[in-house]
């Protein structure tokens, strides 16, 4: 992969795929004419990424559908496309390739955008890397789960929003998700398990079972679904729900040709330039003079100071665990394989030196900066030590993810 | 199979033999459906506590009793221990995908089940591991949360709740005094006859999901009462109480031991000293053990006259008192107070005791401070 220079490239190019692999940087003139304009208004001549990133996602928080959210999703590539290959690696299953991954990580690109905070500090790059990456191992894992059930078993392994998001993506309509969420309700209330450990395998329900669950549906039908209709059948109901099956499958194969389609406009550039929208001069000003007072800060050495003789006092295997995890990137289950032990025990092991991390940075944190801690001032504690981590045990990687430790609580 | 988990959240490995254990406890619910949540929920409450007795030092144990919290899986999906001096309520799910925390509405506005922390748990029972992935708090739940009105839930994005379990134990120890409730209002109550009604009505397994078959205050009021709560479980597990006089004939004995109740003979001397009721009234009594604070000790339900009734409290363990400050109190089925209804020990004595006068029919919750551990709410008839 060519890495991007320019600072009007790295906010409008996407990455382009052949076959497996990455081929070419595209060019969106839309974002670019925008990324010439914002520069155009500020005076400043050195601006770094990290500033137009929070700048663009200040813009997304107040706008999430403008286009805020594609100069994001351009500036996100690389970090993606790393995550995806570093957390593919090692992977034994040929079915999983890099573009597939990416698809799977870029799409859900709203919740590294829902969970940042750019007030705190943090890198979006860094926070995004983490995030990709736990993103595409939790597919992988639910992947392998859902390959493993019977129809009738992932319908019972899928959240609500999950399933509603399934049929939104297959393309049904709100009054038609409506029905089958309903359906499916129906479905986990009568078809339910009778052993205590096997869920996977779940055959067919019977003849009774699906009239119990047509039944059911038909009571409570008049009460939630708005255009009453006649009575459905139970055969209806089986091919509602393997409609369900079959789009909760989907969801977790997407089509990876589609990542390269353009969206209308974008090549011939027929959207106006006003449309890119205006520029918010007072919050450009102002998080040019936000950038001056926090060069100035000193949290940022301070905290990391504190994780350092934190890091210090750890026990020696301790500290070679986070090395190993960290620094080298080897799954849990390497570790456990290196080390001779269970995958439960290094993960509960890496728990626990996470968690004295935390407490004695929290607690620092709170003795000499001010800060009174709640839960959500440790959430944040939480991602800077995950961070921090990281950049510490950074070694040699091509990642684009670099982290220059400028952290505020 | 690789199983592939994020640092930050916490697993727990359940053992089959845990399973099994868990398993055979749920046999009695009422329904299919009810029986896997109780499951899951149970499973949930004895994975959790051992491993956050680990994890940290306050003390940890259920919100209550393991029937009383059986009884609330009939009817909620949830379960609630308590946590040095914080509430902390899980609600297991079998979803794969961590998308969003779906909450029961019972959980965030009856005011005596409110919680300070609500745990989103995964339960894989084929792959045998537990896994906590998220939490919040309930000032946050009514701040973030969409209440679903269809199933009665508050859910919560997965971006909304706080994935690091660490930072729970964490908040726990350095800042226990976090605010983390709103407050709710209090739930108007309903009559006993209302409630006699709803009990019947909802104590049909006809009625698959009876939470959501009535509105939601109606509900409400009828669940924060523990002893109707109770009554509706046994209901709709088929088991069917009759009045006290019942249980004391001869033939009734299978009967009252359902419900930890044993017959005993009646004190002969007590009836001489009324005299001629004697032969009017069967010489027998109810008795049922209870453990207080590692004491055993005896309640007992003796017929005094027609539509009399005495309660006495007495230890069982040889020579012992009862020790200052316990209470026995009966209250009537709505939870009111009457004349003469309490009785506390203000020095140790070797009995507490308490006399009423009842209509055929008249209902009595009876309880005792501090709560015996093994305590279940219950309505009798008289």
């Amino acid at each position: 992969m060519i890495p991007r220079q320019d600072i009007v490239q790295i906010f409008a190019t996407f990455i382009q795929f052949e076959f497996d692999r990455f081929n070419n940087w595209i060019l969106d003139p839309r974002l670019r004419r925008s990324m010439n304009k914002c520069l155009d208004e500020t005076t400043q001549s050195e601006v770094s990424e990290n500033f137009w990133a929070i700048y663009w996602h200040k813009r997304w928080q107040k706008q999430p559908q403008g286009i805020a959210r594609d100069h994001l999703l351009a500036y996100l590539q690389e970090v993606c496309f790393w995550s995806t290959k570093k957390t593919l690696t090692g992977f034994t299953s040929t079915q999983y390739s890099i573009p597939d991954g990416f698809q799977i990580a870029i799409s859900r690109i709203d919740k590294v955008l829902k969970g940042f905070d750019g007030d705190r500090g943090f890198k979006l790059k860094s926070y995004a890397s983490i995030t990709f990456s736990n993103l595409i191992r939790e597919f992988l894992r639910q992947r392998q789960e859902i390959d493993i059930c019977s129809e009738w078993s992932l319908l019972r392994k899928l959240s609500q929003k999950r399933l509603q998001e399934s049929l939104q993506n297959a393309g049904l309509s709100a009054e038609v998700q409506k029905k089958y969420i309903l359906a499916w309700n129906c479905f986990k209330n009568i078809y339910v398990p009778e052993r205590s450990t096997s869920t996977r395998r779940l055959a067919k329900p019977s003849p009774e079972a699906w009239n119990a669950i047509a039944d059911l549906y038909n009571k409570q039908r008049a009460l939630q679904v708005s255009a009453p209709e006649s009575a459905i059948s139970s055969e209806t109901m089986e091919k509602w729900l393997l409609i369900c099956v079959k789009a909760g499958r989907s969801y977790l194969y997407p089509d990876v040709t589609s990542i390269n389609k353009p969206k209308p406009g974008y090549e011939s550039g027929e959207i106006a330039d006003s449309l890119i929208g205006d520029i918010e001069d007072s919050l450009l000003s102002e998080m040019i003079i936000e950038e001056e007072i926090q060069e100035r800060n000193q949290q940022q050495t301070q905290i990391n100071q504190i994780l350092l003789s934190a890091l210090e006092k750890l026990k020696s295997d301790d500290q070679k665990l986070l090395e190993l995890y960290y620094g080298q990137k080897l799954k849990q289950e390497e570790i456990a394989r290196t080390l001779d032990t269970q995958q439960y025990n290094i993960s509960r092991k890496l728990s626990r030196t996470r968690k004295s991390l935390l407490k004695s940075l929290s607690y620092s944190i709170k003795e000499n900066l001010h800060i009174s801690l709640t839960s959500d001032v440790l959430k944040n504690i939480s991602v800077i030590i995950e961070e921090w981590l990281s950049s510490h045990y950074h070694t040699n990687q091509q990642s684009g993810a670099q982290t220059s430790n400028d952290y505020y609580i | 199979m690789t199983i592939i988990f994020n640092p930050t959240q916490l697993v727990i490995q359940l053992p089959e033999t845990l399973q099994q254990k868990t398993w055979h406890k749920t046999q009695n619910a009422a329904t299919p459906n009810s029986r896997w949540q109780t499951y899951l929920n149970q499973l949930t409450l004895d994975a959790f506590i051992p491993s956050a007795k680990e994890e940290q030092e306050a003390s940890v144990k259920p919100w209550l009793n393991s029937q009383t919290l059986a009884n609330i899986s009939e009817l909620v999906n949830g379960t609630a221990i308590i946590l040095g001096d914080a509430k902390v309520v899980l609600i297991p799910s079998e979803a794969e995908d961590l998308e969003e925390l779906r909450l029961p509405q019972e959980w965030i506005d009856i005011p005596e089940w409110v919680a300070d922390y609500y745990l989103a748990v995964q339960v894989n029972v084929d792959a045998g591991f537990l896994r906590i992935w998220g939490y919040t708090t309930h000032q946050q739940v009514k701040k973030q949360g969409t209440y679903d009105p269809i199933d009665r839930t508050y859910t919560l994005d997965d971006t909304d709740l706080i994935t690091d379990l660490n930072a729970f134990w964490v908040a726990r120890e350095l800042c226990p005094e976090e605010e983390t409730q709103t407050a709710v209002s209090p739930i108007p109550a309903i009559s006993s006859t209302q409630a006699n009604n709803l009990i019947s009505r909802l104590g049909s397994t006809e009625i698959l999901v009876p939470r959501l078959a009535i509105p939601f205050t109606l509900w409400s009021a009828l669940l924060q009462n523990e002893a109707w709560r109770n009554s509706l479980v046994e209901k709709r597990r088929g088991i069917e109480r009759v009045s006290v006089l019942n249980w004391l004939q001869e033939e009734a004995t299978n009967l009252a031991a359902q419900f930890g109740w044993r017959q005993v003979e009646f004190q002969p001397s007590i009836v001489g000293a009324r005299g001629d009721m004697a032969t009017a009234i069967p010489h027998k009594a109810l008795a049922k053990q209870l453990t207080i604070g590692n004491q055993l000790y005896e309640l007992k339900i003796l017929p005094i006259e027609t539509n009399t009734w005495r309660f006495e409290l007495h230890s069982l363990a040889l020579g012992a008192m009862i020790p200052t400050g316990v209470t026995l109190r009966l209250l009537t089925e709505d939870r009111q107070s009457f004349t003469g209804n309490e009785h506390t020990a203000i020095s140790p004595v070797e009995m507490l005791d308490l006399e009423v006068e009842l209509d055929p029919g008249e209902g009595l919750i009876w309880e005792i401070e501090p709560t015996p551990e093994d305590y279940q709410a219950e309505i009798l008839r008289f």
